[in-house]
Formats: structure tokens, sequence, C-alpha cells
């Protein structure tokens, strides 16, 4: 048997990334229109978010450009769950249908196989926008521009990112076991709105749960805690990237175990 | 199981599937609820089936629907684990090496593609190659047979999304061929195709099986393929396996049967199977002229599908 090892697998995602990008740049109509709608998107956004904190001078503490750097810290961490994990969308289609048997019969990991078939370009128009309200933010707010602020900065972007792809695996995941998961994901999915704003108007037993349980608090909040307050960073904020490759981990499992547990229905 | 000599493709031994179904609940609510249910009822798909199939061979494992095919392929591809019994494919247990299992089989489920849906297939092909870890030289040397078999120019550049059924089939074939697999497993590849493409998917099958002496496991409804692919049919229904023999010995054993085609005044044919052993086959053409003008009249053997049908009807007895 053949080892397959991660060079491997980058090898792999990389070739069949570059053959979608591809194919979709060929079908030229539908691209030009979906860059249209995913820019659209990203400007409503964009613009709601202006006039409902405009005129707030401050929320707990927290003020205009503050909330901008939040705003846009949680548009680039929820990219790579759109980028790259936007397949979890499908899952629940496959498995009732019986579609989904075709992506345990190659020699290679079940949940690499199925996510690498969907590259979601959208993401990236979210990515730009989410950058240019980063810096906007950064320049107003005045935090000095050093290497070791940049390399927390990503470090913590990629921690946050972490949150919302093991959420969207476990959300997913759930079809293999009930048939309303419909409902769990567009559930899941509306929390990262949550995300948006700075966790202390969370209060109680919310506080916990969006902690702990759903931790969409780390999505953008305690992150950016160490690059906002580098002064009064809360412990929270420094084990979150532990917390999030152990959340990414049990998604994963939980996903290959509802694979296992599955029993193909379907002819 | 210390019987596998290396010659078994696959060794099936008194094994058996369950399948535990849920009285399901719609909506939300219902979802949860049948998280905590234990409102169970058990549907056994397989009972029971042993079953040796030797390298080389090509085999028709043939059933009426829900007869408990597709769960035996699913088993022995690795996706589903048997309830009971002892399944080795390639010498190994599938289920516990599922990727390593997934390396020497390639398997087809019929109007269901594996491939990418919106890549030409040439760069599905060499996706394959690459997540196979084929041998370049392997490849190319693949690739070179398919050309000698079959005319794979018209739908190497074309999308997958962009093929008719009958090409898209062709093309899942030839994928799952392409890592030279041990035992390739074919669940309904023909269903849904015109002629032409089925004799053509046929030849191809036959070419590849004697070239590079690939087991095949073929489910299949259509006695065409049969008659064309395999001397050996095995048969299962209600999950029990009722006959596993030569397709020439069941043909004699139904020796004695004849189809009598009589062709009425507006030319159309009608047909009537025969036992001579019971009836005399003249008595019958005398008794029908009584009611009906005959132009002409033929005596064949049994078709295969008659054979089938005879088997079915036997076991339901
Ligand atoms: N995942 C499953 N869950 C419950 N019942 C199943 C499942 N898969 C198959 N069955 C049942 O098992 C029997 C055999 O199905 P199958 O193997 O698909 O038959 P065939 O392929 O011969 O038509 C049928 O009664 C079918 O309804
Ligand atoms: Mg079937």
């Amino acid at each position: 048997m053949h080892k397959r090892g991660l060079a491997f697998y980058a090898r792999i995602y990389r070739k069949i990334l570059i053959q979608d990008l591809k194919s979709k740049m060929s079908y030229r109509a539908d691209f030009i229109i979906s860059t249209f709608g995913m820019i659209m998107t990203n400007l409503s956004g964009f613009i709601t978010f202006m006039i409902l904190f405009h005129n707030f001078p401050t929320i707990n503490g927290w003020d205009y450009y503050h909330m901008l750097f939040l705003y846009g810290f949680s548009l680039v961490a929820l990219t790579p769950v759109q980028c790259f994990f936007d397949n979890n969308w499908n899952l629940r289609f496959m498995v009732q249908s019986g579609d989904f048997i075709k992506y345990c019969f190659r020699p290679v990991n079940v949940f690499f196989y199925f996510i690498s078939e969907v590259f979601d370009v959208k993401g990236l128009g979210q990515l730009a926008f989410g950058i240019g309200t980063i810096v906007y933010a950064w320049i107003k707010i005045g935090i000095p521009v050093t290497v070791i602020i940049i390399a927390k900065l990503l470090v913590f972007l990629l921690t946050a990112s972490l949150f919302m792809i093991a959420l969207m695996n476990f959300a997913a995941a759930t079809c293999f076991w009930i048939k309303g998961s419909g409902y769990v994901m567009v559930i899941m999915f509306r929390f990262k709105d949550f995300a948006k704003y700075p966790s202390s108007i969370f209060e109680g037993i919310f506080k916990i749960i969006f902690t702990f349980i759903i931790p969409i608090a780390f999505i953008a909040y305690y992150p950016s805690l160490v690059i906002l307050e580098p002064s009064n960073v809360p412990l929270l904020s420094w084990i979150s990237p532990l917390y999030g490759i152990l959340f990414v981990y049990l998604s994963y499992r939980f996903w290959m175990l509802g694979v296992r547990k599955y029993d193909f229905t379907g002819s | 199981m210390s019987e596998y000599s290396g010659n078994e493709a696959v060794i099936m031994k008194n094994v058996c599937k369950d399948f535990k179904v849920l009285n399901r609940h719609e909506g939300l609510k219902g979802s949860i609820k049948d998280l905590f249910s234990r409102d169970y009822k058990t549907v056994s798909a397989v009972r029971d089936v042993t079953l040796t199939v030797n390298r080389g061979e090509i085999i028709g494992y043939l059933g009426p629907n829900g007869a408990g095919k597709s769960t035996t392929i699913k088993m022995m591809t690795g996706v589903l684990e048997p309830t009971s019994g002892e399944l080795l494919v390639n010498g190994k247990v599938p289920y516990k090496n599922r990727t390593e299992n997934c390396e020497n089989i390639g398997v087809v489920f019929g109007q269901r593609s594996q491939l990418w849906w919106s890549l030409p297939l040439i760069e599905s092909f060499k996706l394959l190659r690459d997540l196979y870890m084929v041998p370049e030289k392997d490849y190319e040397g693949m690739i070179e047979l398919y050309r000698s078999l079959v005319d794979i120019e018209p739908i190497l550049h074309k999308p997958v999304r962009e093929m008719s059924l009958g090409q898209r089939t062709l093309s899942d074939i030839l994928a799952a061929f392409l890592h030279n697999p041990a035992i390739v497993f074919l669940d309904e590849p023909t269903i849904g195709l015109d002629v032409s493409m089925k004799a053509k998917i046929r030849e191809l099958i036959l070419g590849l099986n004697k070239e590079k002496n690939t087991t095949v496991i073929l489910t299949t409804h259509d006695m065409g393929d049969v008659d064309a692919l395999c001397r050996r049919i095995v048969i299962i229904d209600k999950g029990t396996k009722i006959y596993d023999n030569d397709i020439e010995h069941l043909k004699n054993y139904f020796g004695s049967y004849r189809t009598l085609k009589l062709k009425r005044s507006d030319d159309t044919w009608e047909e009537y199977l025969i036992d001579e052993k019971t009836t005399d086959v003249m008595d019958v053409i005398m008794e029908k002229q009584k009611s009906m003008k005959i132009k002409d009249v033929k005596i064949d053997e049994i078709s295969t599908e008659e054979v089938i049908k005879k088997i079915y009807e036997g076991s339901a007895k």
C-alpha cells in the first residue's frame, strides 16, 4: 500500500484547485456574474454596518473604529471556511440522495476528498473587503506597525478562522444522524453574525455558551483583543490557538464518525 | 481466515447484513426526537451468503430489485460492515482497511458519476492517476489500451457535465479500470443506455478483462449483458443465495424448455414458454390454430431472460 502523507495531500489539493479554477473561468458569464454578486453582497454588508454604528460613539467602551476593526477581523477570519469548506453545505443533499458514497471509493481520506471538491471563489471578495477594513481601522486607531504585531495579527486571524471551520463541520455532520440537519447548518451560520460584536455584550449564561460550547466569541472577539488591547489580554485569548486546533480536530473526528456510522441509503 | 490462497478475489462466508431502520419523524423537532428514539425495525438485506470469486472471473450477480445486490457490493468495497460472517477482498477485510482496499478495486454505480463534474475527462484521469499514484508508464499504457478498445477521442476533452448518459457511463468505467485494480464492481452499468452503447460497453469490459485479467463483479437486469459477459452467474433473492453455477449448466437444467413463437396474421409474434417434458409443442400449435390464423412458427431454446425468470418464480414459491 502506498503511503500518503501531508505532501501528497497538498499536491493533490493544488492540482484539483487549479483544474477547478480553470474550468470556472471557462464559463465566463457565470464567473463575471458571481464576482459582481460577491462585491454587492460585501458592499451592502459594509454599508449596513456603517449606518448602524456610525452614530454610536461607544459600545461597552469600544469606539467606532474598534468595532470596524472587529468587523474586518471577522470577515477575514470567515474567509477560509467560505473558500475551502463550502462543500459542507452540499453534504446533507448528497447523504440523502446516496451520492455521498462516491467519496468512499478512493484510497484517500474521505473528509479531504469531499472538501477538496469545491473551492468557492466568492470568499476572496470577502477577504479583500476584510483586509481593507482592518487596514483602515488600524490606521484610524493608530496601532503601531511592527513585525511583532503583524505576526500576532496573522497568527490570531488564523486561530479565529479555525472556530468557524469547526462549527460548520459539526453542523454539517449532523446530517449523518438526523434528517432536519439543514436547520442546524443555517442556525450555526447565522451565529457568525454575532462574531462581529464585542463579546462583552453577552452576559451570564450566553457568555458561557458562546465562549465554550458554540465558541463564536473566538471568531473575532478574543483573538482581536491581542491587537486591540495589548495591555489587557485575557487568558482566553492566549489559549485560543490551542483551543481552535482542538476544536477543529474534534469536529473532524465527529464528521468521520458520521461517515462510519452512516449506512449508505439509496441504491 | 486461513483458506485465502492468493487466487481468490473475494471470499464470503456466511455473510449477513441487517439494517436498523428508524421510523423517522418530520421537521426539526422530529429530528431531535429521532436522536433518542428506539423505534427501530430490522431489515435483513443479505442473509448468510457464502461465495468465492476467483481472479479473472466475470460473474453476473443477479436478482430482482431489493434482493441485496448493492448491499453486497457495498460490503465488498468496504463502506459497509457485515453484521456477521467473514468477508475477504484481495485477502483483506475491506471495512477494516478501507483505503488500502480502495487501491485495488474499481467501482461503478450506474447513473451515478464519480468523476469531477466540471472537468474534461482527461483532467479527471490525470487527477485519478495522482490519487492512485499510478506510475506514468502504466498510465500511458492504459490510455493506449483504451484507445485500442474504444473510440475515446470524442469524450476525452469533454467536461463530464456536458456528456450524454452513455458517454458518462463509458467514462466512469474507463476511470474504474485506470489504476489497473484487481477487481472491478459494476452495479447496473448499462441501465438506461441505448443498444449501441450497451454493445460498446460490453466489448470494452470483455477486452479489459482479457487484457488485464481483472475480476469483474457485475449486477444487471439486462440478460444481454449476462450473455455477452458472464460464464458464471450467482442469483440472490431476498438476501439469500439461490443459485451459483455456470450459465451453461443453468441452460441445460432448463434444457427441455422451448420458446414457441407464432406469427399472427397482422405480422406480430406471440410467445409461449413450453416444457417439452410435460407438454407437446405440436399440441399447443394445433390448439392455437383453432382460434387464430398462424402465418409462421419458430421454436427457440429458452433465453437467459426466461431462465432467470423461472428461477425467481421458483424461489418465490
Ligand atoms: N441503508 C439502508 N437502510 C435500510 N435499508 C436498506 C439500506 N440499503 C438497502 N436496504 C434494503 O435492503 C434491501 C436490499 O437492498 P439493495 O442491496 O439495494 O438491493 P438491490 O441492489 O439488489 O436492488 C432492500 O430491501 C432495501 O430496501
Ligand atoms: Mg441495487
